[in-house]
């Protein structure tokens, strides 16, 4: 594959490159380019101003900022709690379990494991009535509480597996030298298993992180009102789908929600790649 | 390996898997077997309240259990139906009589000429010598099944199926959506990566770093689903730019047409998903080892000869499980998110019938939350339930993803 290809097929990869580029970043580059105008004014455009910054302004971003006539620092607060909660359950659950699918043997172990994954093809959108009733029933309906206990509960089928293939590709060896000098499962947990296993906590939590932050359909439902309870999904959604929205307002928010994680993504992008194809979850 | 036993084993097993248990038992158990059960009863919006006198619905409710007891409302009480089946021939209509069954019989058999090819294929490969290449059988094969399809008539088949039956419509366009939306997402993936994986392309840092935004921006995909939702407006973006060039006449309400609106949907999700695809076969394609192509190279083979007899054979049990994952997950068979906010399974078609981006999951959420149908969504969950869970079991054993489980 070293060869140097022809002129006319360099030109044809710089040529799809250059239009995979513009389709992967137009849409983030006029989010950021309708923050800085008056919401009314993207409807009038010339040309340039369709890709270039021709004008600029503030406002957008501090009204958003200002909490009047939309709470979006509250949603953000709302949503980072919600996210920040979820990471820390659904670790604290799913790596014990993680753990004993891949050390322990047990009677069902193997059909345990694979009927977890079959269980997770029943349609989301359908278990959301029975959801929202169970959480009513236990008076967390339209409560942050509820949200979290449901996002914990969804992602903990896909972390024990990512987890459980991680703990598999980590040697037994260290924890049976450990049990002859007299460690119990449980301190072989905690003192070997979960540091060893630090880059797919790592890889773990910041999906789980992303999951809660970015999730719509069950926040959208488990709490559908005041204002102020929303999470950012559902506040963004609220405000967007309105005739007459200020799409200014609109885009100066979504850039606030999406810049810190492309960051974060482009910052970790080599661990997602290889924790996502870490033991189990690759062929 | 830990070796104790009895009943300090159980509770050990108890306390590492007893809270994972529990949360699976209530929002993954305790959901199919609540929707199964609403499937036999008259749930709608006449019928919404729960009976608890009646044993199953007290078991079931939460709030006919004692501790979190509500006084229930004024609606009328749901029960059993006569037949219990009711809301399932219903959805599957004219699908057991014995023209339904014919027309699913002419539509598999379009597949009989696909079947062969591919085990002529297999016999072939098993030979030492290769008179046919593959790629010959797999064409004889497409032809065979192009002709199958005009010659069946499947197009009326397919109609005579969805006569009288939301439940064909819907699951027909979100099938046909899946065969479109997986290999267009698969191909650009593998284009991408295959130019951006050769040495000499410049600034291939640059370009990697910035194919990975659209995955980070997917995270939220309902904002960044709304800003493409606006591209498309009466006034949107792509609207504006034809104005500004000239092409006034090319102008359109894009997601009023249907054709229009279901690709823009495939669009979408194309932009969502390429950059997820690309990075697998990327990541696959750098553990091919150098000397394979060296070898070839020496052979005098060119490049489309070492795409095809090195390169794709080796993507294949990488690329496979994802496609198999990607076609029955979010962005395929349960694509939700991107199509509620960008049309909302409009461009409707009439009064009571689905429209045209209206795929399954879509479907169902306007059946519960917009119509309250709830026993009839509840049917159709476990339809659909069914047919994931045999793919789902079907993929796992294909692609050997749980052979960790067994070692």
């Amino acid at each position: 594959m070293s060869r140097k290809p022809k002129l006319l097929t360099q030109i044809f990869q710089y040529a799809f490159l250059f239009v995979m580029l513009i389709f992967a970043l137009y849409p983030i580059w006029f989010v950021i380019l309708a923050s800085g105008r008056e919401g009314g004014r993207l409807f009038t455009l010339d040309l340039a101003g369709m890709f270039l910054p021709t004008e600029w302004t503030w406002e957008n971003y501090q009204l958003m900022l200002s909490g009047d006539p939309y709470p979006f620092l509250t949603w953000m607060k709302n949503s980072a709690v919600v996210a920040g909660f979820t990471t820390i359950f659904c670790l604290l659950v799913a790596t014990s379990a993680a753990f004993a699918f891949s050390r322990f043997r047990f009677y069902g172990r193997e059909v345990g494991l694979i009927l977890l994954l079959a269980i997770q093809a029943f349609p989301g959108v359908l278990s959301l009535v029975p959801v929202a009733q169970l959480l009513s029933a236990m008076g967390m309906y339209a409560k942050l509480q509820g949200l979290v206990i449901a996002y914990v509960m969804g992602n903990l089928v896909f972390t024990t597996w990512l987890l459980k293939g991680y703990f598999d590709t980590i040697p037994i060896e260290i924890e049976e030298a450990a049990m002859i000098d007299g460690c119990g499962p449980v301190q072989s947990f905690i003192l070997i298993g979960l540091p060893m296993a630090k880059p797919a906590l790592a890889v773990t939590a910041l999906l789980a992180f992303m999951g809660g932050w970015g999730e719509f359909v069950l926040a959208s439902v488990l709490i559908p009102a005041p204002d102020t309870s929303r999470t950012l999904m559902v506040g963004m959604y609220s405000m967007a789908n309105n005739f007459s929205v200020p799409w200014g307002y609109f885009a100066a928010g979504s850039v606030m929600t999406i810049i810190p994680v492309i960051l974060v993504y482009t910052y970790f992008q080599k661990y997602l790649v290889g924790g996502l194809t870490l033991g189990g979850v690759k062929g | 390996m830990i070796s104790w036993s009895g009943r300090k084993k159980a509770l050990m097993l108890l306390a590492f898997l007893g809270p994972t248990l529990l949360g699976i038992l209530a929002l993954n158990i305790y959901p199919i077997i609540y929707n199964t059960y609403i499937s036999f009863t008259n749930r709608n919006q006449f019928h919404p309240n729960p009976d608890c006198s009646d044993t199953l619905t007290a078991i079931l409710e939460p709030s006919c259990w004692p501790m979190f007891k509500e006084p229930s409302g004024m609606g009328q009480k749901y029960e059993i139906v006569d037949p219990f089946y009711k809301q399932y021939s219903d959805l599957l209509g004219e699908l057991l009589t014995t023209g339904g069954l014919l027309a699913i019989a002419r539509c598999l058999l379009i597949f009989v000429p696909l079947y062969i090819a591919s085990k002529v294929n297999k016999y072939y490969d098993r030979q030492l010598t290769r008179s046919v290449p593959s790629i010959a059988v797999w064409l004889l094969g497409f032809v065979g099944a192009i002709l199958f399809f005009f010659i069946f008539d499947i197009p009326q088949a397919i109609a005579s199926l969805q006569e009288d039956s939301d439940f064909f419509i819907v699951v027909f366009r979100t099938i046909f959506f899946v065969i479109l939306t997986i290999p267009i997402n698969y191909i650009v993936g593998l284009v991408l990566a295959l130019v951006l994986n050769s040495e000499h392309i410049k600034g291939r840092t640059f370009f990697r770093a910035a194919m990975v935004i659209p995955w980070a921006a997917s995270t939220m995909f309902i904002i960044m689903s709304l800003i493409w939702q606006f591209f498309f407006r009466d006034q949107g973006t792509v609207n504006q730019i034809l104005k500004n060039i000239g092409l006034e006449e090319l102008t359109k309400t894009w997601l009023q047409d249907p054709l229009w609106a279901f690709a823009i949907i495939l669009l979408v999700n194309l932009w969502f998903t390429f950059p997820f695809t690309f990075n697998i076969i990327l990541g696959s394609l750098q553990s091919i080892p150098a000397d394979q192509y060296e070898a070839a190279d020496v052979d005098g083979a060119t490049y489309w000869q070492q795409l095809i007899n090195i390169t794709l054979p080796l993507l294949r049990p990488t690329v496979l499980p994802a496609i198999v994952l990607s076609a029955i997950g979010a962005g395929g068979f349960q694509m939700f998110g991107t199509v509620w906010a960008i049309t909302q399974g409009g461009p409707s078609r009439g009064a009571g019938v689905p429209g045209a981006t209206e795929l399954v999951m879509v479907y169902a959420y306007k059946q519960v939350f917009q119509y309250s149908a709830y026993a009839k969504a509840g049917a159709f969950a476990v339809i659909i339930f069914i047919f994931l869970f045999i793919m789902t079991l079907y993929s796992l054993r294909m692609t050997r993803i749980t052979k960790g489980a067994y070692e």
